[in-house]
């Protein structure tokens, strides 16, 4: 094994892509493109719902429960109360003309206060202060749900709001309350969690598909043919390719965690060196992926045809954007047959968790020889063309 | 095996599928030789010069270049290998494409300085030394492809149809060079399938359906066959072979 044979061809392999100014820019861009639209779309809470309400509540002894929801719902950030029919100005009618608006698309949805809502509302109060039985008390939402995200950030608003109302103007303090203590994770918001994973898909993203197109262009222009009757072997051979695009990914995945530190303000727990340690290990692998893939294309044509072949899985089943625990049964043994699902989940561990090398060394472990055997396999191929 | 020889085949055959592409060749070519391995398009040619260096492994029979039993190991930094396309990267500069090259063979800094400024003005490239491959003309590639091939100094030189799509002037110039290599004490086996420049090697190995036909001096197969030209030596040699 010679290391300056090894070194020669990482030189030229990363002096190619400096030369190539457009794809040298892609390397660095296409990452921060990623973390800055994916941060800017995911990241915030949803806010201005549009909402309707019919508030016919005629309220008790001067004092009315559905004003002081609505008032809250009004604080809300999440509601836009677009259209509001207040006591004495509401009627039936407009209960179905605020469906109707629902139906058009024009609210997402309308929330119905009945006439006796706080009359009904104190008697179940009083009745429970006595220890009766009572009928609970009804908020009506009729809701949009074909965006299941934002019918329930509708029904958990407004949920929220009358449960505030329930303990601030009736002291109606619930029996049981869950006390929460967050072990990791202190203010986390969404951002957190998918910043480590699109770290990884923009590694893996590229240094495949660098590596597929570089290996097929090598074939198609007869340069690996004159490589291979030097005195460099095959291993040699593949070994400076993975050090050059183990290298892009570290450069990326460093774009990547000071984008999402700047622009989004993403806590880094734990070791930012053991998060680019995992990136490396995952790029070295995909690259020799890349490799293995790029012996069954005849043209760079073909070989980007494995592209959706190897991302769609990984986008979908690692753990990037949803927990795998929402992957169904059937699909998971798949997420754990792909590499990514290991670095997204090693690297929101120490981003997050702020664990080390002691609580990821199986998920490194994993990466590690998921590369060792894609160099393996990528140099037996290598020879195997003879 | 003869210590004078550069390169010794004896019954190499290889075959693709059903295809027969070299068989049964054998060859045994001096050291200092200008060898040219001649035949149409499809008669073996680029497999025998892929064998010899090591990029194909042959079915039957065994080949050695300077003495060492292909494919090489201690002896390969003692061969260049020029293929048919021009292989280098266009993304590269000349200069690049020269070092890259040479730190495959581990060439210490300054045998490589020495080296390059040797090649580059042999190759009539010196000012363009940092210019990109992809903005030179298509003869200063093969130039620069040549150098590569070049770089490390090789004892036995492959050549794979060095002269294909080159324009004239340069084809000539390509010859001359051959021949300085050879004056130097170089081997130079290549394969071309333009017959009227075979004539300029010492040797020639007329090549038909993966077969050995004919070799010897370009003169004396003329003077066997009664013919003026290499291309009539070689049809003639085709019509007895298939008799």
């Amino acid at each position: 094994m010679s290391l300056s044979r090894t070194l020669a061809v990482t030189r030229k392999t990363l002096r190619s892509l400096r030369h190539d100014r457009r794809t040298a820019a892609f390397l660095v861009l296409m990452p921060l493109f990623m973390i800055a639209l994916f941060g800017y779309t995911f990241g915030g809470d949803l806010k201005d719902i549009k909402v309707c309400v019919v508030n016919l509540d005629q309220g008790l002894n001067g004092t009315s429960a559905a004003n002081a929801v609505v008032a809250g719902m009004r604080g809300s950030p999440t509601l836009d109360i677009i259209a509001y029919y207040g006591p004495g100005a509401a009627n039936v009618s407009q209960v179905d003309a605020t469906i109707a608006k629902v139906q058009k698309g024009e609210a997402w949805a309308t929330v119905i206060f009945a006439r006796n809502f706080t009359a009904d509302a104190a008697q179940a109060i009083s009745a429970l202060q006595h220890g009766l039985q009572s009928n609970s008390v009804q908020v009506r939402i009729e809701v949009d749900s074909s965006n299941p995200n934002i019918a329930d950030a509708v029904l958990g608003t407004v949920t929220g709001v009358v449960q505030t109302v329930m303990v601030q103007n009736y002291h109606l303090i619930p029996p049981i309350q869950v006390s929460e203590h967050r072990v990791y994770g202190q203010g986390a918001q969404f951002i957190d969690f998918f910043a480590p994973g699109v770290m990884g898909l923009a590694a893996m993203m590229v240094t495949f598909m660098l590596s597929i197109i570089s290996f097929v262009h090598e074939r198609s222009t007869f340069t690996l043919d004159r490589v291979l009757t030097s005195p460099i072997t095959e291993g040699e051979f593949v070994g400076g390719y993975a050090l050059a695009f183990g290298l892009v990914g570290l450069v990326q995945s460093s774009v990547i965690l000071v984008t999402a530190v700047l622009l989004f303000n993403i806590p880094i727990v734990g070791s930012p060196f053991l998060v680019l340690l995992v990136i490396f290990l995952l790029a070295v692998g995909m690259q020799g992926l890349g490799f293995l893939l790029s012996s069954l294309a005849k043209s760079e044509f073909q070989a980007i045809q494995f592209l959706p072949i190897i991302l769609f899985p990984s986008i979908l089943l690692a753990g990037v954007f949803w927990p795998l625990e929402s992957v169904p049964d059937v699909l998971r043994p798949i997420s754990n047959f792909i590499p990514l699902t290991y670095a997204v989940d090693a690297n929101r561990s120490i981003m997050i968790r702020g664990w080390g090398i002691d609580n990821v060394w199986v998920q490194l472990l994993i990466l590690a020889l998921f590369a060792f055997a894609m160099l393996l396999l990528s140099t037996w191929a290598l020879k195997r063309r003879k | 095996m003869d210590g004078a020889s550069a390169v010794v085949t004896k019954g190499l055959r290889k075959s693709f599928g059903e295809v027969v592409a070299v068989d049964g060749l054998d060859l045994q070519i001096a050291k200092g030789t200008l060898y040219g391995l001649v035949g149409p398009n499809g008669s073996g040619k680029t497999t025998a010069i892929k064998i010899l260096v090591g990029l194909l492994r042959p079915d039957q029979g065994e080949a050695s270049v300077l003495g060492e039993k292909v494919p090489l190991t201690l002896k390969r930094p003692s061969i260049g290998y020029m293929p048919q396309d021009i292989s280098v990267y266009s993304d590269l500069t000349v200069h690049e494409n020269l070092e890259f090259f040479g730190g495959l063979f581990t060439m210490d800094k300054e045998r490589f300085v020495r080296r390059e400024a040797e090649i580059l003005k042999v190759i009539d490239l010196e000012g363009r030394r940092d210019a990109m491959v992809s903005t030179l003309s298509g003869g200063m590639r093969h130039r620069v492809s040549l150098a590569c091939a070049l770089i490390h100094d090789p004892q036995v030189l492959f050549l794979d149809e060095p002269t294909v799509g080159v324009d004239p002037e340069l084809r000539a110039g390509f010859w001359d060079f051959f021949r300085e290599l050879k004056s130097e004490g170089r081997t130079v086996v290549l394969t071309t399938h333009y017959m009227d420049e075979a004539v300029r090697c010492d040797v020639v190995g007329m090549m038909r359906n993966g077969r050995l036909i004919a070799e010897g001096e370009p003169r004396s197969l003329m003077v066997s066959t009664g013919t003026a030209n290499l291309e009539d030596a070689f049809l003639s040699y085709s019509r007895r072979g298939a008799k």
